[in-house]
């Protein structure tokens, strides 16, 4: 039975097909809970511990996969170019509004995780939580941080965003487009851009903006720090 | 060959990446130096996104599928989430709606400060 596991393409088609069991899902029930990368996540740890399936026959499969990760962090400068007109017109806006998410976001993080006596590893592994996942491993290792913490802060924070995002809006009475594109991407990623796609084009093309703009914003703050 | 060729200029792109990460005096992480790469080449004509269009769709279009193996990589920690899950909880959405009222504000303010430059004409 376990030659079923030990070639790569076990992890990969595993992955495929968990994913893709998740995207039904969310088409079916049409709700943000059911996000498909948290339900694949859960599924293949629920199948790898039931089944004993050693983590590092998933990762011959996993790591092929995890390669794609920093490919597609740099086509993320594809979305920004095609927005460099809205760019361009917004730029101090969107450089304020950016620095000033990023820094809130790890100020309150760090605040909380000294008041919630968090160690120095959980604290690194949280701070980089609502900036894109592969940027934000990135951090977390530069700074001694638990990956897998990291990516699961990233993904729950990301669809707390989507889930959120209507409501905030309403919350704190944000009508201009602009503003909450920039205001849902810098809290909540890629996921939370995902959600401004359906509120309207310039929500989408400014959340879309506001991942890579946060993103590095973060990095040059957490080299500083 | 139309996909190969945009492969390998993407990947091309990584490769260099992670030369300059490692030459740099300081930790920058590539992927983001790869962006800022591929932005300046597509700023300069360098390079169209024709070239590399179809194999950029198909990277950003399943960007989610890429991070399940860092994701479930949690399998190895477990224990730590087992003693530290609320916290955890309460960090996330504490600061997930902290960051979206300071970038909201803030952006807000800039243009009304911007306006007010203008003459108030705008917005």
């Amino acid at each position: 039975m376990s030659e079923l596991w030990t070639s790569p393409y076990f992890g990969i088609a595993l992955s495929i097909l968990a994913f893709w069991t998740g995207e039904k899902l969310q088409k079916k029930l049409k709700s943000p809970l059911c996000n498909p990368l948290l339900f694949a996540i859960l599924v293949i740890v629920v199948i790898l511990l039931v089944f004993r399936i050693p983590y590092d026959s998933y990762n011959e499969g996993g790591a092929v996969i995890n390669m794609f990760l920093a490919p597609a962090t740099a086509c993320l400068a594809v979305s920004i170019y095609t927005k460099i007109q809205i760019l361009k017109e917004n730029a101090l806006p969107i450089v304020v509004g950016c620095t000033v998410g990023s820094l809130t976001s790890m100020g309150s993080v760090y605040l909380l995780c000294k008041l919630f006596g968090l160690d120095g590893a959980m604290t690194a592994s949280l701070l980089p939580k609502s900036i894109t996942t592969p940027i934000a491993v990135e951090v977390c290792q530069t700074h001694g941080g638990i990956v897998p913490v990291t990516v699961i802060a990233v993904i729950f924070t990301g669809i707390l965003g989507s889930i959120l995002a209507p409501f905030l809006l309403r919350l704190f009475r944000v009508k201009n487009p602009i503003t909450a594109g920039l205001a849902i991407g810098a809290c909540s990623h890629a996921v939370g851009t995902s959600k401004a796609l359906e509120l309207g084009e310039t929500e989408g093309a400014m959340s879309g903006l506001a991942i890579g703009v946060c993103g590095i914003i973060t990095v040059i703050v957490s080299m500083l720090m | 060959m139309k996909i190969i060729k945009q492969v390998g200029i993407i990947f091309s792109i990584c490769c260099i990446s992670v030369l300059i990460e490692q030459y740099l005096p300081f930790a920058f992480p590539a992927s983001v130096i790869g962006m800022i790469l591929l932005f300046l080449l597509l700023l300069t004509g360098l390079l169209k996104i024709d070239h590399i269009r179809e194999k950029s769709d198909f990277l950003l279009a399943n960007m989610a599928f890429f991070f399940i193996p860092a994701g479930v990589n949690v399998i190895n920690y477990l224990d730590i989430l087992k003693v530290n899950w609320l916290p955890l909880l309460l960090i996330c959405v504490f600061t997930t709606v902290i960051t979206f009222a300071a970038t909201a504000y803030s952006v807000r303010f800039t243009m009304y400060l911007l306006s007010r430059g203008k003459g108030g004409h705008h917005e």
